[in-house]
């Protein structure tokens, strides 16, 4: 489509000079142009007919080609009649009509991928699973997951999350084969114990609520990393459950968890890190 | 839109095939080139070397803001929390007992009086309001340490992790602990 | 194509900008003032840190897993059992004065180490946060042994009150009730 897009003003272009094409090539352009100017005319007198919800949204922005520049807030005002009733659709909406220079993280847009983990509000969120409060007029803010290096805009850095989670090796780890040869077998009540563990998809808003993981992210793993550590340990499957517990064995890693349950209150997915830390805790001291 | 699509490829075609009238005449028209459907970029890009990129990002990470946390976070999360006035209220009345316990120590070097004799004297010579606002000084911090200890101590077993119960019990203690702070300082 | 597309959309933008409501104009105009009075107080918070954060630098690739520290259960699992033993075990001796209106000398002075325990290993933690290892190595030794000689120092205190004066429970009641 965009291919087209820029074809066909190219074609316009060349056949400026050429009177004999203009009105073969020129029309498709034309007509898009016409189809474009009715859809805003339509904007407008649904706008004046109907009362627009007007809605301000105000936006964190860090451009890292003028790094010297502090960052801003930018503020940027919707009618919401005309947008989804998510804060994601809200951002798009922002980015294809407002400011295409707007830089965030979006992929399935249902919950799934964890890619518009964002500040909204004051609380970490999904960007699509955050309904726009439509009771209040007061202005949205949105602001990147705290204390993260800021890559762009809303975009965090999480390099370092992501190497934390591979340190606490998140895979089956077994020496003895399987009785029967092919699968390693779990019973119902075993299985039931990762219910609320598995779901998990590293969106890292709960990291990024927890002061400690402000503090120390150097050396913390933060409630994202040791809800999946636990969800590993808690495997029945998983013969390393003492490696595993060792590695957790020290001052930082686990223990700078104060129980501030910041990381339950956030998470979009309503699991519990806080209680499957505490868990942890108390597995290990008896 | 299909349509124009359509159209294109159809004319594109027509450009690539050896016909005879069509060739001939697209050409008498001029139409070869702005077929062309390659696009024009702004921007150029370069081949570097993994190691080059890897320079590259290093230098691009030392410039990288971190995003703002305490300051626009939740404040009934940050300002309010739990833990943090069981911190704030714990290091208050430790070190007020540290503060006392080493000028008790080095009271008699400096010829200050504080036995508990002389204390209560001076304390009790006090105006009733100074008198009470200072017990509740020391009493509220104390029962909220007391009370929200219990709550940690409960979550460290296990309990009380429900959102709902996590918000509610953390309002309670605050409601509690100024309840108790004031029994403790004008009805004890 | 993204560039292409950004095109686009800037155009449309700038078609649409005559028709945009008067009221939007406005809002936009007045968020900009405000906007600049909300950057101001966003710089000033962050001038605040005792202790900024320092520029990003990662060590490896995103593919390295990041270090795991020794295990050590006296600095882990162990100090945290004893740190809650000792917070469990000061709930019945806070409760018992109250209840019995005063401490034997033996239950008040387990009252006073186990206090004194219990403030050791709070201001340890508060260090163990705020003063991190591996960026400040000296500042943090510097805390944890002025901690140590701070515990020791109220420690000697606390023994000399307890042995020639009243007891801490019965002075708290006598000033209380002064």
């Amino acid at each position: 489509m965009a291919a087209l897009r820029s074809s066909a003003s190219v074609l316009l272009g060349a056949a400026a000079s050429r009177p004999a094409l203009r009105a073969a090539a020129a029309a498709p352009a034309a007509v898009r142009g016409m189809a474009q100017l009715a859809d805003g005319a339509q904007h407008s007198t649904t706008a004046s007919g109907e009362q627009p919800k007007l809605k301000t949204f105000q936006v964190y922005r860090w451009n890292p080609d003028t790094p010297t520049e502090k960052p801003r807030m930018q503020s940027y005002t919707l009618d919401l009649n005309k947008t989804g009733p998510m804060v994601l659709d809200a951002l798009i909406r922002i980015k294809n009509e407002l400011d295409p220079t707007l830089t965030f993280r979006r992929s399935c847009r249902e919950g799934i991928c964890g890619s518009c983990a964002m500040n909204i509000n004051g609380t970490n969120t999904l960007a699509c699973l955050c309904r726009i409060p439509t009771e209040s007029s007061a202005d949205i803010k949105i602001y990147p997951l705290p204390h993260t290096y800021v890559v762009k805009d809303l975009v965090p850095d999480l390099t370092h999350f992501y190497k934390q989670y591979k340190s606490i090796k998140p895979y089956l780890q077994r020496d003895t084969p399987s009785p029967d040869g092919k699968e390693y077998r779990q019973s119902k009540a075993d299985r039931k114990k990762l219910d609320g563990l598995y779901e998990c998809i590293l969106c890292a808003c709960c990291s990024t609520s927890c002061p400690s993981y402000w503090w120390n992210s150097e050396e913390y793993l933060g409630p994202a990393i040791l809800l999946q550590s636990y969800r590993w340990l808690a495997d029945s499957r998983d013969e390393k459950t003492a490696e595993r517990r060792d590695a957790l064995n020290n001052s930082m890693s686990l223990y700078r968890c104060h129980t501030i349950l910041n990381c339950t209150r956030t998470c979009p997915k309503g699991l519990n890190p806080g209680l499957a830390i505490a868990q942890i805790k108390k597995e290990m001291a008896f | 839109m299909i349509a124009q699509r359509a159209g294109t490829t159809a004319l594109r075609r027509v450009a690539g095939k050896p016909n005879s009238f069509f060739t001939a005449n697209v050409a008498k028209l001029g139409l070869a080139q702005p077929l062309s459907t390659t696009q024009t970029r702004p921007v150029a890009t370069q081949k570097i070397t993994a190691a080059d990129a890897q320079a590259l990002l290093a230098k691009q990470r030392l410039n990288r803001p971190v995003s703002p946390h305490l300051a626009i976070y939740d404040k009934q999360q940050t300002w309010f929390g739990g833990s943090a006035w069981q911190r704030i209220t714990g290091s208050a009345l430790s070190g007020g007992l540290y503060v006392f316990a080493t000028a008790y120590l080095v009271a008699p070097l400096a010829g200050w009086h504080l036995e508990s004799a002389s204390l209560a004297a001076a304390f009790g010579a006090l105006p009733l309001a100074a008198k009470g606002a200072l017990k509740f000084l020391a009493a509220w911090p104390f029962a909220y340490h007391a009370v929200n200890g219990v709550r940690h101590l409960a979550f460290d077993l296990g309990y009380g992790f429900k959102r709902q119960t996590i918000v509610k019990t953390g309002w309670y203690i605050w409601g509690v602990s100024v309840v108790g702070g004031l029994y403790l300082a004008f009805f004890l | 194509m993204m560039a292409s597309i950004a095109r686009s959309s800037l155009l449309r933008q700038v078609a649409l900008v005559p028709k945009l409501p008067i009221a939007t104009r406005l809002a936009s105009q007045q968020s900009a003032i405000v906007n600049a009075a909300r950057v101001a107080t966003f710089h000033t918070t962050a001038r605040r840190d005792l202790l900024p954060p320092l520029p990003q630098r990662v060590e490896g690739t995103v593919n390295d897993a990041a270090p795991v520290p020794e295990t050590s259960p006296s600095h882990g699992s162990y100090h945290w059992t004893f740190d809650r033993l000792v917070a469990a075990s000061l709930i019945p001796l806070t409760v018992a004065p109250f209840a019995a209106g005063s401490l034997n000398p033996t239950l008040d002075a387990l009252l006073c180490a186990t206090i004194l325990i219990h403030s050791h290993t709070g201001f340890q933690n508060i260090i163990i946060d705020y003063v991190p290892k591996y960026r400040t190595p000296r500042a943090r030794k510097l805390f944890v042994w002025g901690l140590n000689a701070a515990t020791v120092v109220v420690g000697l205190a606390l023994y000399e009150f307890e042995t020639t004066d009243v007891g801490v429970t019965e002075t708290i009641k006598r000033i209380w009730t002064a």
